[in-house]
Formats: structure tokens, sequence, C-alpha cells
């Protein structure tokens, strides 16, 4: 395995948008969407494209430039490096190697909804912790760890033979011996110690952050009670999270809405045991150095949980099989991450018409929020709470609901406001933007104002657009896989490699035109606005 | 084997002295040597550096022993072991250059018998910040020298060149309601790293981060809060919460590295360095650049008045009319917060009284882009608000005048902003009765 820090030399990709052809969008977060596109001038290497959009009002500067910083800087066989970063008009530009396998999260989502064997686990943990060891070295935390930021890359002729790729160039000569190599990604909301504590004083202390960053299920208690600082440790934590959310499919307590898991942690009630109880049920019998591992590094106090370093060495990772072996046991029959994509987001919509809350996507907290107040209401107060932080005015079903369902991360934040201990060093804003941040999950969500408003409207007819919806999906899905024989025939030597693409293309442009005209009406309806506005100007001074 | 003999661990200064040898062995990179040899010396130099972070900074098991990081930085700048860093650290690998690069940053903070010997050593050696500021133009030291050069520019030291009896009121805008709650976090966090009793207040700009280029003020805090000041020419429309400060009897400004770089020619070089195509880069440099044009308030004040007539023709032309978005979203922010800071008042007033000036933030008021029409209101604001238009901005705002209200009547911030609402009234208020003025 290569040594970190021997590669400081930046690739030469270039810096312009022209050099870049898209062709799917494969996730999409408030004011980021994550392409897959090739780049003709560097052998038409794969890539994803993180495109930011500063238009929004929610993308904070700085924290994006520290993000390009830490990409650039980091440098670890285990760490998702960007090739390079720029502007293309209001839009920066993250460019980095494109992970076929695409997220953990994802790949369970489509094949293990209950979760990967333990080996699996392991081998894949273990990568992790090596990311960790560097990173924490580095004095960096990523404060975001979980199935969704942990991405497979699969060589090209594997992939190929898996089916999930079906637009690569072959011609293309790949060097790469990566096969299922594992890499953490999305520094959306990493921070680096060292620079947030910019304190003078005798010495520089143990630096300390103060501000709440991460997604709720996987936040570690003193994140929460963030006025305390936390350190590293609360990346162990997050990574025993992320253990259980393998073992299981989904993280643990992912059935109530983000802002009690918050408040389960913050009150001590989750033990490690607990969530086994919940869990008997479904027959899956973990190992005793497994539980062992995820006990410790669950402790409630932060000095308790072992490093990166050391959890390296626990038992659990002994004997555990190198990272080819996932490509083999785990990905088969896998589908492509844009055909995931696709997928996550009609899962989506089907789900919310569902009464029981399956859907295991953290990101859906706005929709499965809004079930779970109505159903499943506030059995938590019998456990003693004397704050009612989450609905202060539950008791009527009041108007604005349906804002607070909309961003379920700034709800969990008034949580936090109306919390008796004030002295709360994190100022909501800036917590809105860390969770919002979180832009480059593979399986995303299309949460910005437009989409909640969208998906409230479809909503009402969910029935039948759900099926055909599905339906739609399937035909997509095996026009996909008639494109991945083609392929496989054409790579394997086989004949006509004629223009088989235009079919896809064709799809392509009715896409866009479909976008095009939204866009329009758009700009119709804002129009209409204007003259409506002006018409009103024109006849108040006349009077 | 080695491990049988356990070397006792080496002292902090003979870590450095170790790293000061080798770094004078590789700036020499003499050609007789053999390669292997050389890279021995450089990987032992790179596990030099990772020891001294270790100690400045501490590791998983130990916090920083603070008589052990005087004793390191005592030696580091008793010779001249930061030029030989500098120099010599294109020569080193990745991860030795991050080590560098945070050594360097935290000897900045280090005191030894309450100095920061390091902006002695500076003052001695200011062409040293020639080589950090030049450094953007390296793609692979860019980063590391820029990190480094803001470092060297933000300084402050508290047993300070500024003579003691100087003692400057600082007047601190915070805005809204997330302000307060920034600086009651700044106390709690610096309390519980300093020993000593002295009031600390750390402010965070508006637009800066929690977690990374705090503004740190060791101030002694004399009066009471006098909250809600508005003030009528300079700040006018900021809701403030008024502080009264002066710097701590022994305290000051380290300000001479930053009053280089504002005084050589180098400065007219981030003009460009803000426009680089690597995002990285240029952010960076941005941040350098903003961090040189806001920190030490009454040296950039001087720097402008001197420099006003070449600094705005480059920074509007430049940065305000680029065509690319990112650089004149930044530009309009900053200049926003020169203007709005009280010691460049000067600058101000002259900058409002140009047409030209008003030109242009006109046309970024109609840019498409909200962040940037909300950003070039709060300038646009000072032209309006001005009590001694010059009769051509009237006339500009005279012609405009139904454009100008239409466009207001239209203009809201995404979140709720009363103050951003008060000024606009203003503004609205001062625009509609030009024409009383007019036409008396």
């Amino acid at each position: 395995m290569a040594q970190p820090g021997q590669e400081p030399k930046r690739t030469n990709y270039p810096l312009d948008p022209h050099s870049y052809r898209i062709l799917d969008e494969i996730g999409r977060g408030v004011s980021a969407i994550v392409y897959k596109a090739i780049c003709d001038p560097m052998d038409s290497a794969l890539v994803a494209i993180k495109a930011i959009d500063f238009n929004k009002s929610r993308t904070d500067f700085d924290t994006v430039r520290r993000e390009a910083k830490t990409m650039s800087l980091l440098s670890h066989p285990n760490i998702l490096r960007a090739h390079c970063s720029f502007m293309a008009e209001s839009r920066l530009w993250v460019v980095m190697p494109f992970m076929s396998g695409g997220s953990l999260q994802s790949i369970m989502g489509g094949l293990y909804p209950n979760g990967l064997s333990e080996q699996c686990i392991a081998a894949v943990l273990k990568e992790v912790l090596h990311a960790l060891c560097y990173l924490h070295g580095q004095g960096h935390l990523h404060r975001d760890i979980k199935a969704g930021n942990i991405l497979i890359e699969v060589s090209p002729q594997s992939a190929v033979l898996l089916g999930i790729m079906n637009d690569v160039a072959f011609s293309t000569v790949f060097l790469t011996d990566s096969n299922g190599s594992v890499k953490l990604a999305d520094f959306g909301v990493s921070a680096s110690i060292y620079e947030s504590n910019s304190g003078h004083g005798s010495s520089a202390r143990r630096p300390m952050l103060t501000d709440l960053a991460g997604t709720p299920y996987w936040m570690a208690p003193e994140v929460i009670h963030s006025h305390n600082g936390y350190s590293v440790k609360a990346d162990i934590w997050s990574f025993g999270i992320t253990a259980l959310e393998l073992a299981h499919g989904r993280p643990p307590l992912s059935h109530l809405p983000p802002s009690k898991s918050l408040l389960m942690k913050m009150t001590k009630r989750f033990r490690f045991s607990d969530y086994e109880k919940t869990k008997s049920s479904s027959s899956k019998k973990f190992s005793k150095a497994f539980r062992d591992m995820v006990g410790l590094c669950l402790d409630q106090d932060p000095s308790k949980r072992p490093c990166a370093e050391k959890l390296l060495k626990h038992s659990f990772f002994k004997n555990c099989k190198g990272t080819d072996f996932l490509v083999k046991n785990v990905l088969q029959g896998l589908s492509s991450v844009e055909q995931r994509f696709r997928g996550s987001k009609l899962q989506r919509l089907a789900s919310m018409n569902r009464s029981t809350d399956d859907d295991d996507e953290g990101d859906d907290e706005g929709f499965s929020f809004m079930k779970q107040r109505r159903i499943s209401g506030w059995n938590f107060n019998e456990d003693g709470f004397e704050l009612d932080p989450v609905f202060p005015t539950n008791k009527d079903e009041d108007p604005d609901i349906v804002k607070q369902v909309r961003f379920g991360g700034e709800t969990v934040i008034q949580n936090r406001g109306g919390d008796s201990e004030a002295s709360d060093s994190s100022s909501p804003g800036k917590v809105i933007d860390a969770q919002l941040g979180d832009q480059m999950k593979v399986c995303s969500k299309t949460g910005d104002n437009d989409g909640g408003g969208e998906a409230e409207m479809g909503g009402g007819s969910v029935g039948r657009a759900d099926v055909v919806g599905s339906l739609l999906f399937l035909k997509k899905s095996l026009d996909d896989q008639r494109q991945s024989v083609r392929n496989m025939i054409v790579f394997l030597g086989g004949g006509e490699s004629v223009d088989v693409n235009r079919e896809e293309q064709l799809v392509q442009v009715i896409e866009n035109l479909k976008g095009e005209l939204e866009r329009e009406k758009k700009r119709r309806f804002e129009l209409e606005m204007e003259l409506e506005f002006l018409k009103l100007q024109l006849s108040s001074p006349s009077e | 084997m080695k491990s049988l003999f356990k070397s006792k661990p080496k002292t902090p200064v003979d870590l450095v002295r170790q790293t000061r040898e080798l770094l004078v062995y590789a700036d020499l990179n003499s050609p007789d040597t053999r390669e292997i040899k050389r890279e021995e010396k450089m990987i032992e130099l790179s596990k030099l550096l990772r020891e001294l972070k270790s100690i400045l900074y501490g590791n998983s098991e130990t916090e920083p022993v603070s008589e052990a990081c005087a004793q390191l930085t005592q030696e580091f700048f008793r010779e001249n072991t930061l030029r030989l860093l500098i120099v010599c650290l294109p020569k080193l690998n990745l991860e030795a250059r991050k080590d560098a690069t945070q050594v360097v940053a935290n000897l900045q903070r280090q005191q030894v018998h309450s100095r920061l010997i390091a902006c002695d050593y500076l003052e001695k050696n200011l062409d040293l910040m020639d080589i950090l500021v030049l450094g953007y133009e390296n793609t692979d030291m860019a980063l590391h020298y820029g990190a480094m050069l803001r470092e060297c520019i933000r300084h402050q030291s508290v047993a300070s060149k500024v003579s003691p009896s100087v003692s400057e009121k600082v007047l601190i805008n915070l805005p809204k309601v997330t302000r307060p709650l920034y600086v009651l976090a700044g106390m709690y966090s610096f309390r519980k790293t300093e020993k000593e009793t002295t009031p600390v207040l750390l402010l965070g700009n508006s637009d800066l981060g929690l977690n990374g280029e705090w503004m740190i003020w060791r101030l002694e805090l004399i009066g009471v809060p006098l909250p809600l000041l508005p003030f009528r020419e300079s700040d006018l429309m900021l809701d403030v919460f008024c502080f009264q400060f002066t710097l701590a009897a022994d305290g000051g400004l380290c300000w001479k590295a930053a009053g280089y770089v504002l005084e050589s020619e180098h400065v007219k070089k981030f003009f460009d360095y803000i426009q680089l195509p690597n995002f990285d880069i240029a952010a960076d440099a941005a941040a350098t650049f903003k961090e040189l044009m806001t920190r030490h308030k009454s040296t950039v004040a001087e720097f402008l008045t001197k420099n006003y007539d070449w600094f705005f023709a480059e920074f509007n032309t430049k940065l305000l009319e680029s065509t690319n978005y990112i650089t004149r979203r930044q530009a309009i922010k900053l200049l926003g917060d020169m203007l709005l800071d009280r010691s460049n008042s000067g600058v101000m007033t002259r900058y409002v009284s140009s047409r030209d000036n008003l030109r242009i933030l006109m046309n970024l008021l109609r840019e498409s882009s909200k962040s940037i029409q909300i950003e070039a209101f709060h300038v646009f604001k000072l032209f309006a608000a001005n009590q001694h238009k010059p009769p051509d901005i009237v006339s500009i705002l005279l012609a405009n005048r139904s454009k100008l209200l239409r466009l207001f009547a239209d203009f809201k911030t995404d979140k709720e902003d009363e103050q951003f609402e008060a000024d606009k009234a203003l503004v609205v208020k001062e625009i509609a009765a030009l024409e009383t003025q007019d036409q008396p």
C-alpha cells in the first residue's frame, strides 16, 4: 500500500469546464450536485465533479475554502482526494476520481438492506481506520463518518464484469490496482483542529472544537453537548455508529426522527445494549469481538474511547480480508452509481405514502419527521424529560409545521436553542450550514426549498405516480442493463460497436429539454409576478 | 536492535539544533553526496519536524508542556532556523511541508518571558515575507507559504513594540443575534485554556467561521458595554453593540510584518493571485488579502490614505469589474468591510464621492446573484446616506431614482433581517427626498 505523503505533485487536470463531458447526475445536495463526467484531455478518465453553487445562500465561502484546502493537502490511499478545483461561473467544480462502486450506504440500500457480513464490515472498517489514523495525526477531524461517506473504488475491468459501469471508453488503458479500495470522502464538514484554535497563549493547548456539525444519527453525545468541546474521539463514536449501520443496514435510532436521536444520546439513555435488544428480532448474531469493538467506540466518555491506532489492533481486525474480497462478495449484482441515485429518488417519493417509516436514509429526515410527530407523539416525556424541546407548542397542529418539516435540521437546532444550558456555543445558522453543507452523498436528498415543496405537492397522488415512477425506473434500469451487455460484448471483442448510445443520447436530450421547460415556466411565473407588481406600483402613485 | 538501547529522549533544544543542521545540509544540496544518503537525511528531517510539531501541539497522549515549547521557540529563533525552513520547504515532501507549516504557525504565538520572539525575529527578517508572498506563484507551495504568511501578518504581540501608552479605542461591530453567542463561545473556550485572569475577548468577524480565523484580541475591558449606539456618519446603519476597549497596558499589535507587505510592491500581485484558476490557491490568496486589508486597523488606514488612487483604481477594474463571479463577490464583501470600518472613515468619504465608484456599485446592484446584490447594497447605502453628496452623485441618483426605488421595493434578504430593512428604508427615504432638494 502506498505510503501517505509520497505524492506531493499535483495531477494536472485541466482547470476549465470545457475539458469535461458530463455524463450523468449521481448525487444532489442542497447547494451541490455531483456529476459523473469524462475528462477528455486526461485520456478520457472518469471523474466525479461536485458542483457547489455559491449563489445558494447557504453556501458559506469560508467553509468551502477550508474544505478545498483540506482536500488538496491530504494524501492518503484511503482518502478521496480532489484532482483539482476551479470556478465555473458561480459554481465551484471540485474534480475527484470517480468511485464506480459508490458509497456503502447506496450499496446496502440496493443489495443488503439488513446489513453486510462481519467479514465485509471488518475489511471496510479497517481501511476507514487507516484513513482516520492519518486524518487525526494531521489534526483533522472528519466529523461526518458514516456509510454514505465511505466510497468503494472498483477497477474498470471488474466494473464491467459486475455490470455497474456501462458508458466507459474502454479503449483507455487503466493502470489501477486499486480494486475494491475504500476511501473516506466528503470533507464538507470536516475541520482542522489546528486551524480552529488559532488562539495565542504561552503554549497552544489541546485544541477543542465547539461547533456542531455532522449528521444527527452518527453524532457523538459530546458533539451534541458541544459547549464542552470535543476532539478526535467524536469521530470514533461516529465510527462505532457506522459499524452498527453496516451491520444492520441503518444507523441505530434511525427509526426515530433525528432530533430524538439527538435527545436520546444527550440523556444517555442510549446504550449499545439497548440497541441490541430492540434489534434482537432480526436473528443476526454478531461475534464477541465485533460487539466489544463497537462497545469501546460508543463509550459515553470520550476519553475512554480508544484512538484509531489502538482500534486497528483490536482482535476484530485480525485476519481481516483484503479489499478485493469486497469486490468479489459485496458488489455482485449491483447497479451503477447513477442508477442507484435515480432509484433512491423514486424510493423517496414512494416512501412518502407509506405509513410505516421504513426508509432508511438519514437524509430523509424531513419526511419521516412529520410522520413521526403524528404517530409517535411524545412518548419521550414519560421518560422524565422536563424539556420538550422539539416542538414547544406541539399540542396543536401549528401551521408552521410545514416549515419545520422542510428543515429537519433547523428544528433540531431550535430545540437546542430552548435548552436551558444556554452557554451553547454554536450559532444556529452555522449548524444548519454545516448540515446542509453535507453535500456529497451519493444517495442524496433533494431537500432544498424547491425540492421540498415539490415533493409535498406530489404527496397527494402518490399512489399512481408512484407506480408509474417505479415502472419508468424499471424501464430505465432495463435499458441500462442492455447497454451494459452491449458494452461487455464490445469489451470482449464482439462485433458492432456502432452508435449504440443513440437512444441514450435522445433520452438525455429529452431530459434536458424538460429541465429547460421547467426553467422557462418558472421564469414566466416570475415575470408575471413582476408585472403584477409594476401594475400595483403604477396604480398607487396615480391616486 | 535499536529498541534495546533506548536513547534518552532528546531535548527540544537538541531537536531544533539537529533540524537546523539538516536544513543547512538540504539547503546546500551539494551534488557530490550520494542520492541515498541524501534521501536518508531528508527522512530524518521529516521525522524531526514531526517531533517538533508534537512538542508544540501535543499528541494523542500528551498535552503540550509550556516549558518545552518555550525552549524550542527560543532555540528556533536564536539562529536563522525559520529562514532555512522557509527556503528549504520546496525540498520537503508533502507531509513534512504540512508539519513545517504548522510548526511555523504555532511559533508565531509562542511567548517566551511574555515576549513574542517570533515577532522580533520577523522584524529583523522582513524579506522573508517576500518569499512567502511570491509562494502564490508556485502551485505546489502556495497553500503552505500562504498559511505561513497569514500567520505572520496576523499575529499580535502581548509584549509589543507599540508603545504601552498607546490606548486605542476599538469599536467592534456585532450585528444581530448570533454575534453575542460567538463572543461568549470565544470567551468560554479561551478562558479554559488561559490561566491568566485578564478579561479576554475573542471576536469573530461577522463573516468568519467559528472554526478558523478568529480575530483574537487581548483586550482589557474598561467600560460597561454601551448597547445600541447608532452611528450617524460612517457606520451609519449598522446595528452595533458598541463596546469600548483599550489595549491592555502591555499590549499592542505586531504590525510590522503586515505593514511591510502592504508597503512592498507585492501587494499589487494579490489582485492577480485572487484570480488564479486553481480555486484553493485563489481562495487562500483572497483570505490573506482580506487579512492584510482588515487586520491592523491603523496600518491599513494609513496605507489606504496614502495609496488611495492606484489602489481603488485596481480594486475597481480588476476585482469589482472582474468577469469572474467569485472575485466580484469577494471583492464587494471586502470593500464593504473596509469602508464600514471606523478607522477608514476618511477613505470611505472619499470613495463615496466618486461617480465612477457609484456607477460600478450600481452595476453590482443589478447582478443576478443575490449575495452580490446584498453586499453591493451595503456599500451603496453609504453613497445614499452621505450627507454631503457631490452634485454629480446627486444627479446620477436622481436620474436613476425610479429604477432604484423599484429595485429596492423588491429587495429582500433570504432570512428576515430587521437591520437590513431599516437600512433599506433609510436609503429609500434619502433617494426619495432628493427630488424635493432639487426643486426648491
